[in-house]
Formats: structure tokens, sequence, C-alpha cells
């Protein structure tokens, strides 16, 4: 293996992060200002943001001896990421007085976690891939639990942790399987080359493989049935890390599913069409009928995100390009209208994290519920909102794939789905108020809002403007001369 | 053909009017705003109505004119953004432009909370009609569609009557429900031909089995909007509590949305789904005429009554689509602007004795002619109207439906007018019971007549009526192109 160090370059936007991680880590003994940390977080992020979409190269390069990637696929989602991080950064803000904990290892633990979904998106190999996913997992597990003196976020922390080691342990099995089944490969091109030129697919070994690494990435993002940490984990967690859970993480699970199934298990697309298709229908199942009955806001959006994520899958069952962008376009306008309806809830302090605090907000705050209606329609798929863009993408792919029965499932979840967005909505317009008007929300927090708006709006009047660019991830196999 | 882009600028000036409803401070500028605005649309958009001039609408073209096209709006999917008008979509844009203005008027009195929301929401209603019946391809008039169920869902839930949530949330549940079957539909037809565009669909061709599926999938949008027997039972609720102006976009506008798609998607692209379904269409349009008119029959509210009134009128529009001769496609289309003027001018009514007495019950009424004469002579004229009185509006389109009707099966024709007979029985008998006798004790002392913003409200509506009743060729000599295209390239009966 030859590495050289002049790869560092490809890796710009992760240094960005971790050396601004590393100076707040150090800096922590004498700064405390908290939105000196959040302005260089936010900072950061744009860099990074800004870079990975500079580094676009017209053709994958790959370093460090075929471990890391740099294709429009990575740098795609690296730029998802990178606003996630700003986002969240920017919601956080309110929090950080309320909950008493230390702004430079909150700040310096958000890089870090976005830092490992980076190399995540760019792994193309199980052992980078896997690295990046811990890196993210461990900080998140810590970021859950950050408010020590609730108990709740401990015990979601804890709960959070316990299945995150597990299903970790389920991804290892299943790169170690991988290893033994395919002579010794962890590469992605490595593996794709040894399918395909051996009988390896008929082997029970190879299908366990399969099985254990989607099992250990749909917990990534929260496919039922390895989704049920999520909800314990949103709603322990202050608002802002359930956002940054249910955008950045999922999103970078999603990256990671999609490399592996499209690169490394090509061949295997039979297989994977079938798990991702149970996985995908079951999510968007369970995700929209559970959340039905939920009246905490953050649980509410934890069950929306799993069906969201039952919705991204939709993309990967064709196993095909197309397919693979269009969850790509799904990622990206899901995290900003997700993040959108979790900057709502967070704007509106404590009445935000219940539903019935919602209710009468249209006669006391007009702006902030129009924006929240505006979400809850994207979230629902109606047009003109990017949510309605994002939906017509993803069934595209699916009845391209032939799976018409699926693609009408999903849709007529959607109108399961669309009566729990509706109650938010009938509050807010049809109730009057009963509680005392919830405090202007902090600048930054409004500035989040008005980025997340922006890009719903947009994204949802001219469809596929902010997302030409999702471009698949099987381009590297072609230059790697597999095909 | 003119120099702005006419087709355009009337689908998107409500939307800029709504915003700038939206951000003035006060209520009663919003007010006029909304007025000046929908005002403002009906002079953009008048170009279109003139006749005789080089640039002005071609009656012996059957191809969409006035073109708005932008080639590039979606790249990525290489769909275009392209509007325009043909012979069967510019009459009901004429509708839905002349109903907004009429809707904002109604309201100037009766809607008190929350202004400017409210004219934001009936604004944008605005946009979504007219620019669904621009639509030049599915994909817009998808968005249009759904676009609409927004500020019609609001409107309903927030300024609606006692059970306006209720209400509210049925109708959007039942027109999702249908719609995202219609989603999956567009999304077959895109993946089967690269294409949305409606002249383009119309002219390929696809296996009958999959024309089959795809007629359901279009059928179930569609017939919840209609509303087709049995999926009508959102339509009273949702008429019944609707503020005033939100019943009369209900009646006037969105229920011609499903028949006027039944026009544009399901006879031009799946000629033989349709031949599949037509016998069962032709039943339970027949069923919806005669069902619907005797449960109007039974009702005591006067909404009610004539939000039920709609499924029998609409099972008519939905007979004479399907009869697929001349006579009944041009009736059913000169009937769905009959019955959006008709019903509209109903609800106006309804809505303005509402404002003064604040109850919708019948019998809460009687004699009140005695005391409101002019009021009495607009709603005799509707009334009239109604039930299909030769020389109003009405008859033409029930007569032409009837007359396809007999062409198609005897049957039907006799369940037509099995229909029209119950129809004049429920009519005159809601006018017997509000207007004639002596005067209900509760009235006494009320204010009834009618004000001078009222009488110019119910004007254009008493003008057209009539007009269309003596003229009808006024509509009529549109569709004949259009129409003899639609059922020569389509399915046949």
């Amino acid at each position: 293996m030859n590495i050289d160090i002049r790869d560092l370059a490809l890796l710009a936007p992760e240094l960005a992060l971790i050396v601004t991680a590393l100076v707040f880590i150090l800096a922590a003994a004498w700064v405390q200002s908290s939105s000196l940390f959040s302005g260089l977080t936010v900072l950061a992020a744009l860099i990074a943001g800004v870079a990975s979409y500079l580094l676009l190269p017209a053709d994958p390069i790959t370093g460090f001896g075929e471990m890391i990637v740099v294709d429009d696929y990575s740098q795609f989602f690296k730029v998802v990421i990178a606003s996630a991080l700003a986002v969240v950064t920017l919601l956080s803000v309110s929090q950080a007085d309320d909950e008493r904990f230390r702004p430079a290892e909150y700040h310096a633990l958000l890089l870090l976690a976005a830092t490992g979904m980076m190399f995540a998106a760019s792994a193309i190999d199980l052992l980078t891939l896997y690295l990046g996913l811990e890196l993210t997992t461990l900080c998140s597990y810590i970021l859950v639990g950050i408010s020590v003196e609730k108990p709740a976020s401990n015990e979601a922390a804890i709960k959070y942790f316990l299945t995150g080691s597990f299903a970790s342990a389920l991804l290892l099995y299943g790169i170690a399987l991988t290893y033994g089944v395919t002579g010794g490969a962890t590469g992605f091109v490595a593996i794709s080359r040894a399918l395909s030129s051996s009988d390896a697919g008929s082997s029970y070994i190879l299908l366990a493989a399969i099985g254990l690494l989607i099992g250990g990435l749909a917990f990534k993002v929260a496919a039922v049935p390895f989704h049920a940490w999520a909800p314990d984990a949103y709603t322990g967690a202050s608002a802002p890390i359930a956002a940054f859970l249910a955008t950045a993480s999922k999103a970078a699970g999603l990256a990671a599913l999609g490399r592996v199934c499209i690169v490394a298990f090509q061949s295997e697309s039979g297989v994977l069409s079938v798990v991702l298709s149970a996985l995908a229908g079951l999510s968007i199942i369970v995700g929209s009928v559970i959340a039905l009955s939920q009246t905490d806001m953050k649980r509410l959006l934890a069950y929306s995100s799993i069906a969201h994520a039952g919705y991204a899958l939709l993309g990967f069952i064709a196993g095909t390009t197309e397919g693979a962008s269009a969850t790509m376009t799904y990622a990206f306008l899901y995290v900003f209208m997700t993040l959108g309806a979790f900057g709502v809830v967070i704007a509106l302090g404590e009445r935000g994290g219940r539903l019935d605090g919602f209710q009468g907000l249209a006669a006391q705050r007009p702006g902030m519920a129009a924006l929240m209606l505006l979400f809850l329609l994207s979230l629902t798929g109606i047009p003109p909102t990017a949510g309605f863009a994002a939906k017509f993408v993803v069934i595209l792919s699916v009845v391209r794939a032939g799976n018409v029965t699926l693609a009408v499932v999903a849709v007529v979840c959607s109108v399961i789905s669309a009566f729990v967005y509706l109650r938010v909505a009938v509050l807010m317009y049809m109730k009057e108020p009963t509680e005392p008007e919830p405090s202007r929300c902090p600048p930054a927090v409004s500035a989040a809002l008005a980025v997340a708006a922006l890009v719903t709006v947009i994204g949802g009047v001219l469809p596929g403007s902010l997302t030409s660019w999702a471009v698949a991830p099987d381009a590297v196999l072609t230059i790697m001369g597999v095909r | 053909m003119t120099d702005y882009p006419i087709i355009t600028a009337t689908t998107f000036l409500p939307l800029v009017g709504a915003v700038v409803v939206i951000v003035c401070g006060s209520d009663r500028l919003a007010r006029w705003l909304a007025l000046a605005t929908t005002l403002a649309t009906v002079a953009v958009s008048a170009p279109l109505y003139c006749s005789g001039y080089d640039w002005s609408f071609n009656k012996d073209s059957a191809a969409l004119q006035f073109v708005d096209e932008y080639p590039n709006w979606i790249p990525a999917w290489d769909i275009a953004y392209r509007m325009g008008v043909d012979g069967i979509s510019l009459p009901f844009i004429f509708l839905s432009v002349l109903l907004s203005v009429l809707c904002v008027s109604v309201s100037w009195t009766a809607v008190q909370t929350r202004v400017r929301e409210f004219y934001a929401a009936l604004l944008v209603a605005e946009t979504a009609m007219i620019g669904l019946f621009a639509a030049g391809n599915l994909f817009l008039f998808f968005m249009f569609w759904e676009l609409m169920v927004v500020p019609l869902f609001l409107l309903i839930g927030v300024w609606g009557g006692p059970g306006r949530v209720y209400a509210a949330v049925k109708f959007l549940l039942f027109t999702l429900a249908g719609s995202v079957l219609m989603l999956v539909g567009m999304i077959v037809l895109y993946d089967t031909f690269g294409t949305l565009e409606f002249d383009q669909l119309a002219g390929k061709s696809l296996s009958p089995a999959t024309q089959t599926w795809l007629f359901v999938a279009f059928l179930a949008a569609f017939a919840v909007k209609v509303p087709m027997f049995p999926v009508h039972t959102w339509l009273p609720d949702a008429h019944t509590e609707a503020p005033t102006a939100g019943s009369v976009i209900l009646a006037g506008i969105l229920l011609k949305m499903g028949a006027y798609g039944f026009l544009r998607v399901s006879l031009p692209i799946l000629p033989d789904g349709v031949q599949f379904f037509l016998t069962p269409m032709l039943v339970i349009s027949a069923v919806a005429i005669v069902y619907g008119a005797y449960v109007t029959l039974a009702q005591t509210d006067v909404k009610r009554l004539i939000a039920y009134s709609s499924v029998s009128h609409m099972g008519f529009v939905t007979l004479g689509i399907f009869t697929l001769n001349t006579s009944g496609v041009e009736g059913a289309i000169l009937q769905m602007i009959n019955h959006g003027i008709i019903s509209a001018a109903l609800f106006l009514c309804v809505g303005m004795i509402y404002e003064r007495t604040h109850t919708r019950e019948i019998k809460d009424y009687g004699g009140v002619a005695r005391t409101a004469p002019v009021y009495c002579t607009f709603l005799a004229l509707f009334c009239l109207a109604a039930a299909g009185f030769p020389g109003l509006n009405s008859f033409v389109g029930e007569f032409l439906i009837i007359s396809g009707a007999f062409k198609t099966q005897i049957w039907l024709g006799g369940m037509a007018i099995w229909g029209v007979v119950l129809g004049t029985i429920y009519v005159f008998w809601l006018f017997y019971r509000v207007a004639m006798g002596e005067l209900n004790p509760g009235l006494e002392g009320l204010n009834l007549e009618l004000n001078a913003r009222e009488v110019l409200t119910l004007a254009p509506l008493a003008l057209l009526a009539v007009c269309l009743g003596l003229y009808p060729e006024c509509v009529l000599s549109y569709l004949h192109v259009p129409v003899e295209k639609l059922l020569s390239a389509g399915a046949t009966p």
C-alpha cells in the first residue's frame, strides 16, 4: 500500500473540521464564550462545505491506497453534512444557555461527529467506513447525554449506546464475513471484483455478510426494524442534537449504505433489492402509523424521520445510478425540511416540545406558524415544496425498478403521515391559543429557519435545481477497470 | 399574439397579490388590495376572451393557444413549464377569475377575523384554479391540483362554521388520498413515455391492461373531486362548514377540476381504460343524479341542501362526459360552467342572508320575499336556473346531456329526466319555504334586503345565467373544435 502525503489535500473539508475541533479542545481551558465557539463552528462548517464543493473532481480520485475516494457522490453528501452542521450549530445557540454544558466540548463533539460522517461518505473501504461511522456514533452518544443533569438525557444516551454498540458489532461481523468470503478483500472495488469473478454469490456466508452489513447500516439511518433507538434518543437529547441525528447522521448512513450496495455488492443487486424493499416498506408503514399517536414533538418527528428513511431507501432498490441519485436528492431536501421543522420546535422553547404547545400559534405568531406549515407540507410531500420533488424522484425510481406495489404503499402511507402533520396544522391554525406567547427566538435560530425555508421553497418551485449534481457512486468502478 | 405573457400573468398575479396582502399592515387595506388584485386579474386576462382579431383566441383550432413556454424549467427531468388555453379550458379560466372577484366582495363584511390571512388564502386558491386550467402538462396540472387543497383546507378550517375542523380534515384527507394515486399514475406515464405534455401523451399508445390500471389511479383523484358517488361524503361537510367564499370556490371551481381531469387526461390519454369502465361510470353517474336528488330533498339545512344538489348536478356532468358523443360532452362542459354560475350564486345568496340571520335551518326562514323583494328576485332567478327552466342556462346544458344520454342508452336518459324532475321539486320547495308565506316571526326586525355591494356581487352571475340561457353558443362555439378532436382521437361509445 502506497500512501502519499499529498492525498491529505483530498481531505481538506475533514481537516478543516478536525483542526477546529482540536483548537476548541485546547482552548477550552481559557475560553468559555459560547457564541465564539458557535461562530467558529459555523465558519468551519461553511469552509468544509465550500471546500467539498470546490474539490468536485471530474473523475473519482482515490487516496491513501484506495481507502477513500473523492467523487461527486462523496462531495454531495459532504455538502449536505456540512450544511446540516452549520444549521444545527445555529439552532444550538438558544440551548447553550439553558443546558449547562461546556460550549467548547459541545462544539468540538459536533465537529468530530461531522468529520466521521464525511469520512463515511468518502469511504471506499469497509475499514474506513467503519472508522468513520464509529467516530460519529461515539460523539453522538456523548452529545445525546451531554445534559448531564437531566436523567432523561442520560437514559437516552445509555439506550442509544447499548443498541448502537450492538449495531456496530453487526457491522463489524459483516465486514469480517465479507473479508472471508471474498478471500481477503475490504476495499469496495476489490470486493466487487472478487464477487463478479467468482461463484461466491451463491454462498450463504455472503448472504449473511450482506445481511449483517445492511443491518448495521440500517441502524444508522434508523430504518425499521433497526429503528427502536431513535424515538428515545431524540426525545432525551436536546432538540438540536435530535435534529443533528435526524439529518446529518441519517444522510451519512444513507451515503455509506448507497456505496456499499451500489459499488461493493453491485453483483448482488437482486438480493439487495429484496432486503432494501423490505426495509423501506416497513419503515414507511411503521413510521407513518406510529407517528399518529405521538404527543411529543420530538418523538413525532422521530417517527416521521423513520418513515422518511424508508422513502429515501426507495431510491436504492433499483440498484441503478438513477436510483442512487434519487436517494441523494431525497436526502438533500429531507435534511433541510427536517431541520426547519426542528428549528420551529426549538424556536418555540418549552412549548415547541409538546404537540399541544402548537395550539393557536397562528394567532400569536403568524410567521412562525406559516414556516411550520411550509415544513409540514414539505414533509407530507405536497407541491410546490421540496418534499414533493423529493417524493417524485424516489417514487419514479421505484416504478422504474418495476415495483409499482411498493410505490402505491409509499403514497398511501404518505396520506397517513399527512394526517400526522395535519394535526399540528389544525392545532396551529384552527384552535384558540391557551398559553402565553412564546418569547422571541434569537437571530441565529431565525437565520437557520430562513436557510431551511429557502431551500424548501426553491427545491419545490425549481425541482432538481439544487440537486442537479447528485451523481451516483459507481463511476469509481469504471475508473478502476472493474467494468 | 400580445406583448405580455397573458397566461403566466393571469395565473401568478393573484399569488403576488397574496404576498402583498400578507405583508400590508391593515385589514382595511387588505380588502381593497385583494379586490384590486382580483379585478386586475380580470383585466390582465381580458385579451383571452376577445375574438375576431388576428391576435385573439382562434376558435377553429384545437391546439393550445397563448402558450407561455420555458423549456428549461426542470432540465434534470426534461419537464417544461408550458401553459396555455384551448376552447375547453378558456371558459373555466373566465369563471375562476370572475368568481374570485365575487368571493372577495361577498367576504367584505362577513370575514372579520384574521382578514389578511383570509384574503391571502383566497388569492392563492385563485392562482391554483387558473393554473390548473391553464396547465399544458400533467406535471403542472398536478402541482396546481395539490396547491389548491392547502388554501381551501385553511379557508374551511379557520373561517368556517362550528364543525369546521372535522370538515377541513375530512376534505384534505379525501382529496389527498385520491391525488396520491394520481401521482403514481403520473409517474408511470412519465416512466413509460418520458414526457408529461398533454398533446404528446394523447398520441401515444399504451397496452389496454396498463390503461385500465392508470384509469383507476386517475379515477381515484378525479372521482373524489367531482365528487362521484360513493366518494362524495366529504362534500356536504366541506360545503356546509366553509365560509361563503369557500363554498363558492368549492362548488364553482373545485368540483369542476375532477371533471376537467377526465377531459384532459382520461379521455385523450387512456381511451381503452375509458372503454373498459364505460358502463360502471355511466351507472354511478346515473345513481349520483337520482340518489343525490333524493338526499337533497331530505335536507333541512340550506347550505347542505345546495351541497347535495351539487352531487346530483355533477352526476349530470359525468354522465355527459361518458356518453362520449358530441352533444353529451359539450353539454357536460357547458353544464360545468352553468353549475359553477348557479351553485356559486346560490351559495352567495345563502351567505348573504346568513350574515344577517345566523341560521342555516330552512325552518327558521319563511316569507323573506315580504321584506326583501330584491333578494328574492335574485333567489328566484337562480332557483329557476338550477331547475333547468327554459331560457336560463342550465336548460341548454341538461338538454344536451340528456339527448346525449338517450343516444347511448334509453334508460340513462330516463334516469336523467327523473333527476331533473326531482331537481325541480327540491329547488322550488326550497324557494317556497324560504321566500313565500308569512314572515317567520324570528326574522322580524331584521333588515334582510341586499345592499348595493351585494347586488353588484350577484348581478354578473344573474346576467350570465340569462345570457347563456338565451345564447349558449357563446360558450359552445369554443367547444366544437376541441371536443370534436377529443372524441375523434379517443374512445368510442
